[in-house]
């Protein structure tokens, strides 16, 4: 059921903004993004390249939905470092994103994806609930397509994403869509 | 004025994260927001922490930064007038 | 059909949705001025709970005592087993214990839920939304699609946040805040305030509850695709909710608009945009954030059940601190208490990422 994916992983083959620079480049708001929205806007850049579709105006059609276990938690700590001591200063910029569904936003903006967009933590990277997570959000009957995945980013050197694209044949066959996402977490790096 | 316009523009870089650009890429006298840097309003209270935490200078709303944020000339100016550090 | 069976509201307002319900019906606030403390160097109006008040056991945190204390007074009014593998747990939130972020306790937001859900003996592994200030709606939407797809039998729908220095001096930064009670709608507004409360939902299928009085009949989520932090100007995304609620509801039946009504200036002014764009500008809307502040994750559910109560007691709650209309599209915004005959509302919430939800609610008459 899943036929284009990305996995990107701290520890394996070059940092998240090696990626950008090598395939993705001229975004400059790719440098206000916390470490999270790094990691899903770099993931979905190259998702969308291996779908092929960029032309295509999905409006309402396609949708962003994102799981992952430690929420915006690089971010948060980076934001708290701005409001401790004596001569704290806390930063606005740091804090638009110490939300985990700013990264889905930051997808939409790019692409004018006007669907639903929806952000879960779970207490772990687990198939099944996973799927669980995407068959429910194909209730939405507008929805066609859904960018969704885990996208964790504990800090710039603990990471993994696993992004894909997810289409209506997943409804009624979660076994089997969670079958899909546990190999794939049990395949290599693909970026 | 000239070495506070450097500095500020190094400033500005630094804290708006603007990778790819360069002091001497900025015009001082050009408008800092609309096109150009693609500046938003985020970027806008960023500037209002640079201007407290740098020169002392507390703004409190944000339409007043609208005025002093024309330019970077504009901005130094301002400075000259009214920092406290 | 996918019917509530029970509920709470915990807020400085009251213990149980009722007295939340009375507190706001004769047009008591929880706003309050509160003192600089900790990283938070500026006073800040804001609605907060009295940590003595709360029940439950020291040994959690404030937001995790809060969430239990509601979860607990909702199932005290059902015969559920919530330890049963057929009950769901979702928690709306957006910071949970976020005051960990630099000791060695877990900050985790499935840590807590699964403190939530394991208080009651629940060890199905539970869901977390945190979509932002729209959390507590898209919330309420997951769970209705759980019972629909027939994934659980009940999902405990729980929301909160707490008021943390993180929060605050954040919300500060910002420029957000009013320096005093908050105004939504009126031409001198001038920003939001925070709140704290903690709100319980439990949601079923009608087959296993035909007492069941309210209904939530459909709900949508849309993304504006224009700024992270920014309300659309057009007020695309919360337009695009609207319209695909108004696919399941007949305007006929609408008693009120309960809308976001930050009383920040963009906010308003979008939801104005997207309300009349949406042909519902001849609606009553309302605001409840003059008596609760935003309460975040808990805003969602909190404004729900004080519309249904509403709505049970044929009232529109009045918009608290709104006097002249300050958006740009004429609303039928109240600064008191009217009456209504109409069994249905809609719930209209925005957030950061530029996501926007509505739910629609019906009132089922037997």
């Amino acid at each position: 059921m899943i036929n284009n994916w990305v996995r990107i992983k701290s520890g394996y083959g070059p940092s998240v903004e090696e990626i950008y620079k090598d395939r993705i480049g001229s975004y400059a708001k790719f440098y206000k993004m916390d470490p999270l929205s790094r990691l899903g806007f770099v993931a979905s850049e190259l998702l969308l390249d291996a779908e092929g579709s960029r032309d295509r105006e999905w409006g309402e059609t396609r949708g962003v939905v994102l799981m992952n276990a430690t929420s915006s938690l690089a971010d948060d700590r980076n934001y708290q470092r701005t409001i401790v001591g004596d001569d704290a200063f806390p930063s606005p910029s740091l804090f638009v994103y110490t939300l985990p569904n700013v990264v889905t936003g930051e997808i939409a903006i790019r692409n004018r994806y006007y669907g639903e967009t929806n952000f879960f933590v779970l207490p772990g990277a687990d198939p099944e609930q996973m799927s669980k997570v995407i068959e429910m959000s194909f209730c939405d009957d507008k929805l066609q397509s859904l960018l969704t995945g885990w996208i964790d980013c504990e800090d710039e050197e603990h990471y993994d994403a696993l992004m894909f694209i997810a289409n209506r044949t997943v409804c009624g066959r979660r076994a089997e869509l969670a079958e899909e996402i546990a190999a794939l977490f049990e395949k290599e790096i693909k970026y | 004025m000239e070495e506070l316009i450097l500095n500020l523009k190094k400033q500005i870089i630094e804290v708006l994260n603007l990778e790819e650009i360069k002091p001497e890429d900025i015009d001082e006298n050009a408008p800092l927001f609309g096109e150009g840097l693609a500046l938003d309003s985020i970027d806008a209270l960023e500037l209002i922490v640079l201007m407290e935490k740098n020169y002392g200078i507390k703004i409190k709303d944000p339409n007043e930064g609208k005025e002093i944020f024309k330019s970077v000339r504009v901005m130094a100016e301002y400075i000259e007038q009214h920092r406290t550090k | 059909m996918v019917v509530k069976i029970a509920d709470n509201i915990l807020s400085p307002l009251g213990v149980t949705t009722a007295e939340n319900y009375q507190a706001l019906k004769s047009g008591k606030s929880a706003l309050r001025l509160h003192d600089c403390r900790g990283a938070v160097t500026q006073p800040f109006y804001a609605s907060i709970i009295d940590e003595d008040k709360l029940r439950v056991g020291e040994s959690y945190t404030k937001f995790e005592r809060m969430c239990i204390q509601s979860v607990e007074t909702a199932l005290a009014q059902t015969d559920l087993d919530a330890a049963s593998d057929r009950v769901l747990f979702i928690l709306s939130t957006t910071k949970g214990n976020v005051h960990r972020i630099g000791t060695e306790e877990s900050p985790l937001l499935g840590d807590s839920a699964k403190v939530v859900a394991g208080y009651f003996g629940n060890t199905v592994p539970p869901m977390v939304v945190s979509n932002a200030c729209i959390s507590g709606v898209c919330a309420q939407i997951a769970a209705m699609r759980a019972l629909e797809l027939g994934l659980y039998d009940y999902v405990v729908v729980v929301g909160a946040d707490v008021q943390s220095d993180f929060i605050i001096t954040g919300f500060q930064s910002l420029k957000a805040l009013s320096d005093e009670a908050c105004k939504p709608f009126d031409a001198h507004r001038k920003g939001l305030n925070l709140g704290e409360a903690a709100a319980t939902i439990i949601y079923t299928k009608s087959d296993k509850a035909p007492e069941a009085r309210w209904n939530m009949v459909c709900g949508a989520v849309r993304n504006d695709a224009n700024h992270i932090s920014g309300p659309s100007r057009t007020g695309e995304g919360s337009w695009l909710v609207l319209r695909d609620v108004m696919r399941h509801l007949d305007i006929d039946e609408l008693a009120f608009v309960n809308a976001h009504g930050t009383a920040t200036l963009y906010n308003d002014e979008m939801e104005s945009i997207a309300i009349s764009r949406a042909g519902l500008a001849d609606i009553p809307v309302n605001s409840l954030k003059g008596y609760y502040g935003h309460t975040m994750g808990a805003a969602g559910i909190v404004e729900t059940l004080i519309s249904m109560n509403a709505v049970d007691d044929n009232t529109v709650l009045a918009t608290r601190n709104y006097e002249q209309l300050g958006v740009s599209h004429a609303l039928q915004v109240s600064n008191r208490n009217g009456s209504t005959e109409k069994k249905a509302f809609i719930k209209l919430i925005s957030g950061f990422g530029g996501c926007n939800a509505a739910a629609g609610f019906r009132r089922i008459d037997k």
